[in-house]
């Protein structure tokens, strides 16, 4: 008795407004609960991600993000080869997405008729659920080998190979995202460029792309977060090797990704070493790393 | 609503099964030996489940230092540190004796290269040679296929090669992980080096001989035995002093008479 | 220019269809009845002959506990969304979700590894598996859930309230039989997300072989995701292999059964 008295008191009334006091509502319960555990527990589960990783950033500091080397053993723990590496991934991946993605959602969009389009819409939707692992076979098993043999290289894991297929998996966002994009454009827009009497090209140029862009800038800002964080494909391409690109072009040569040394390094790591600290920083650095773009998403009005 | 709830609950519950599971994590060199195994052991005790999973002979150790496994497996000693974790709670069970190949490429072993002293491979890990012009073999560049540095093949092959278990490799292109990968990666280049357990050598994975005292050793099981090639080790499993029954019933399976034709078969060197 | 337009676009559309026909065109050689339900005797040094059904039935486990788990919470943070929050909250809300479902599934994976398997002592355990994906698809469920909810006209809530319903039956009653197929359109949709997911469980929740049904929340299953991953370096063994492709063959259909019931589902609503 006492104890229902205490949670009336302490977790139940505050969360009912002041006008309509049901006590004991079971919907208010209800929600109150959902939002309660949602809340504690993607608290619990990133906090303790930073806790864990703080050991590493106590006896190391933040000069290890421009540090080479990587030694486990000998407690080295430099990030940057592996930061290099997600950073020359990404970007081929976009070079590649990009001009491809933006190129498909224009003719879909604009040169389609809309049987068409929805199908290609619908192909690009299922496209986006593939799993990343299923991508990393088909990398392993067809990219690879076409790699080696059409470049001569002494072997096809790289970081050209990583791009590669993130490139075929952020496609989809790309695409889809820019098509929302130009399909949210008014007909009244439209018409009024029209009425301007400029050809296709500079319509497209002038007014499509420019009222779409914020969408599009968001669709490109979605595909590299998630390109960031895709593991399972990148690990089994980029051949792991903790080095920096030498030179720093060269895209050829096996390299590490932050992701891939997770994946590689988690099983070996005890947990509570040092070791394990370390690649929880690489954690905590790829969820950083990820936010960010998410808010910059998410912030329309920054760029326009 | 009431036969929905009902429904709802037959398929949520889990059946509860009164069998046994024990965890075997580790070196993918004796995974093979412990997989098959366990298969047979199933088949005569239903009610035993082992379930073993790979990750390289730290990972195995690891998880018995955490306890998060029944049976570790290792192709490799244990560091003193880790020793020091472990001392007197394990018990280290060598189930069978393998030889760590250096292996080449089919290509680089048709080009000539039929044997390598230990100077030499050590130079090719260290980047003082990267050319198998350099070695007698075709004008072509060495593809140098390191571990990754919690595998027991590694620690094995660097501290005979290298000098100490976690030497670094300077002279490695790319990293590999489990034997299976590292195969494939010898099979599909035509100018590769390696390092694999000798259960693991086929058409298109070559083991060289290694050179000793002037004698060229091939990584054959015979030679494991008589003591004469140097890059040999035991395979471990890893007991915890208060495992079930079960557990030690297995192990004990692993080394008798069946479990050592297991061996036998997968290619290593059985222990009597 | 129209011409150059579509030429760019051209692997856009080519590329990804490409993939899928062959993944189709390698599976279907090595797909059969007896490779799923697992007749055949072990050929490979990695029994990859077991049959695939302990995977398939280890990664509906997850997917549906993952469900299970986010399916409460996110309806409701919905209902939150619509009936309790002000204009700043929802806004806060839906940035939150953004936010969440941006972090890498992997961070998550990391998050689970630390506080459910070795803090919570849960181990690799089917229940770590699933807290970690009903965590994961959380965002997307909560968010679809919120969409459903904003379609639901103003007037006919504000009529219901005017006749003196409660919210809950206004929920129950005017709302429920407005949203469900969006709500299931939602389900659908993550679990297809949850089934695609394989880094957060590589760790948490997975061990390669050994189980064929998981006896207790704390025991480790077995996932088609993970399955792929482990036989997809098998080098030179070309039986699996063909395993691993038909393995990728059954999850993209898994999933395009979910993801293809979900836009139809879609399509329906958007008609009426």
């Amino acid at each position: 008795m006492m104890v229902r008295r205490l949670c009336k008191k302490w977790v139940i009334y505050p969360f009912i407004k002041h006008k309509v006091r049901h006590f004991l509502n079971p919907l208010k319960i209800f929600v109150a609960l959902g939002c309660v555990s949602a809340v504690l527990s993607v608290l619990v589960l990133l906090g303790f991600l930073i806790q864990s990783s703080l050991p590493f950033w106590q006896a190391f500091g933040i000069q290890v993000l421009w540090g080479d080397a990587w030694y486990p053993y000998e407690s080295l723990f430099g990030f940057l080869p592996a930061i290099v590496g997600t950073v020359w991934a990404l970007l081929i991946a976009m070079i590649i997405a990009l001009p491809c993605g933006l190129a498909a959602a224009i003719v879909s969009s604009e040169m389609m008729s809309e049987t068409w389009r929805n199908l290609v819409r619908v192909g690009m939707e299922i496209l986006a659920g593939i799993p990343s692992v299923v991508y990393g076979l088909i990398g392993l098993w067809l990219l690879l080998p076409f790699l080696q043999h059409s470049l001569d290289l002494l072997t096809g894991h790289n970081l050209l190979a990583a791009g590669m297929i993130l490139s075929l998996m952020i496609l989809p966002t790309i695409m889809v995202m820019s098509q929302d994009a130009l399909q949210a454009i008014s007909e009244e827009q439209r018409e009024s460029a029209m009425n301007l009497g400029v050809d296709w090209q500079q319509r497209l140029f002038r007014v499509l792309l420019p009222q779409a862009w914020p969408g599009i800038r968001s669709g490109i800002l979605l595909a590299l977060g998630r390109a960031l964080g895709e593991t399972m494909a990148v690990m089994l391409v980029v051949g792991s090797m903790d080095r920096l690109p030498e030179p720093f072009y060269n895209i050829l040569e096996p390299a590490q990704t932050l992701t891939s040394r997770i994946g590689r390094e988690m099983g070996e790591a005890s947990f509570g070493s040092l070791h394990f600290s370390a690649l929880m920083g690489c954690g905590l650095i790829l969820a950083v790393m990820a936010m960010g773009l998410s808010l910059l998403a998410q912030h329309r009005s920054l760029i326009r | 609503m009431k036969h929905i709830i009902w429904a709802a609950s037959l398929l949520l519950s889990l059946p509860a099964v009164a069998s046994e599971n024990i965890a075997a994590v580790g070196s993918t060199t004796v995974l093979p030996v412990v997989s098959q195994a366990a298969t047979a052991f199933h088949a005569m005790h239903p009610d035993v489940k082992v379930m073993v999973s790979g990750g390289g002979s730290g990972v195995g150790i690891a998880a018995m230092i955490q306890g998060t496994a029944q049976l570790g497996m290792a192709s490799r000693e244990t560091s003193p540190e880790e020793q020091a974790k472990l001392d007197g709670k394990v018990d280290n069970i060598i189930i069978a004796s393998d030889a760590v190949a250096v292996v080449v490429s089919k290509a680089v072993y048709m080009s000539g290269i039929h044997a390598l002293s230990l100077a030499q491979i050590a130079d090719i890990y260290r980047g003082k040679v990267r050319n198998w012009k350099d070695l007698g073999g075709a004008d072509a560049r060495i593809l140098v296929i390191d571990k990754e540095a919690s595998r027991g093949t590694r620690h094995v092959f660097a501290k005979a090669v290298l000098g100490s278990s976690h030497a670094r490799a300077a002279g490695a292109s790319i990293i590999s992980g489990s034997n299976n990968e590292e195969q494939s990666i010898v099979s599909r280049s035509n100018n590769a080096i390696g390092m694999l357990s000798n259960a693991w050598l086929n058409d298109a994975v070559r083991g060289v001989d290694v050179i000793v005292h002037g004698q060229a050793i091939a990584p054959t099981i015979e030679h494991v035995r008589d003591g004469t090639y140097p890059i040999a080790r035991g395979l471990h499993v890893l007991l915890a002093k208060n495992a079930s029954k079960n557990t030690r019933d297995f192990v004990q399976f692993l080394l008798s008479h069946d479990g050592q034709a297991i061996v036998q078969k997968v290619g290593y060197l059985p222990v009597h | 220019m129209k011409w150059f337009l579509m030429l760019l676009a051209l692997p856009a559309f080519l590329f990804p269809l490409a993939s899928l026909v062959y993944i189709l065109s390698h599976a279907w050689d090595s797909l059969s009845w007896s490779l799923i339900f697992g007749a055949e005797e072990s050929s490979s040094m990695i029994e990859a002959g077991q049959g695939l059904w302990p995977q398939i039935i280890g990664s509906l486990w997850l997917m549906l506990w993952a469900c299970i788990l986010s399916l409460p919470v996110a309806i409701s943070l919905a209902l939150f969304h619509a009936l309790y929050a002000s204009r700043r909250q929802q806004r806060g809300l839906m940035m939150i979700l953004q936010l969440l479902q941006g972090i890498p599934p992997i961070v998550y994976g990391l998050c689970g590894l630390i506080v459910l398997v070795h803090l919570l002592h849960w181990g690799i355990s089917l229940a770590a598996g699933g807290v970690i994906l009903a965590v994961i698809v959380l965002p997307l469920l909560t968010s679809n859930m919120i969409h459903a909810l904003e379609r639901i006209p103003m007037e006919q809530t504000e009529s219901a309230k005017a006749l003196g319903l409660s919210p809950v039956q206004i929920i129950g009653r005017v709302w429920l039989p407005l949203v469900w197929s969006g709500v299931l359109t939602g389900i659908l949709l993550a679990m297809a997300r949850a089934l695609s997911e394989t880094a957060p469980i590589l760790f948490t929740a997975t061990v390669f072989s050994g189980v064929d049904w998981p006896d207790s929340m704390l025991s480790p299953v077995t996932s088609l995701q993970t399955h792929i991953f482990y036989l997809a370096q098998e080098g030179s063994d070309a039986h699996a292999v063909g395993v691993a492709w038909a393995s990728a063959a059954i999850l993209l259909m898994l999933i395009l059964c979910f993801s293809l019931l979900a836009l139809v589902l879609r399509r329906l609503e958007e008609k009426v």
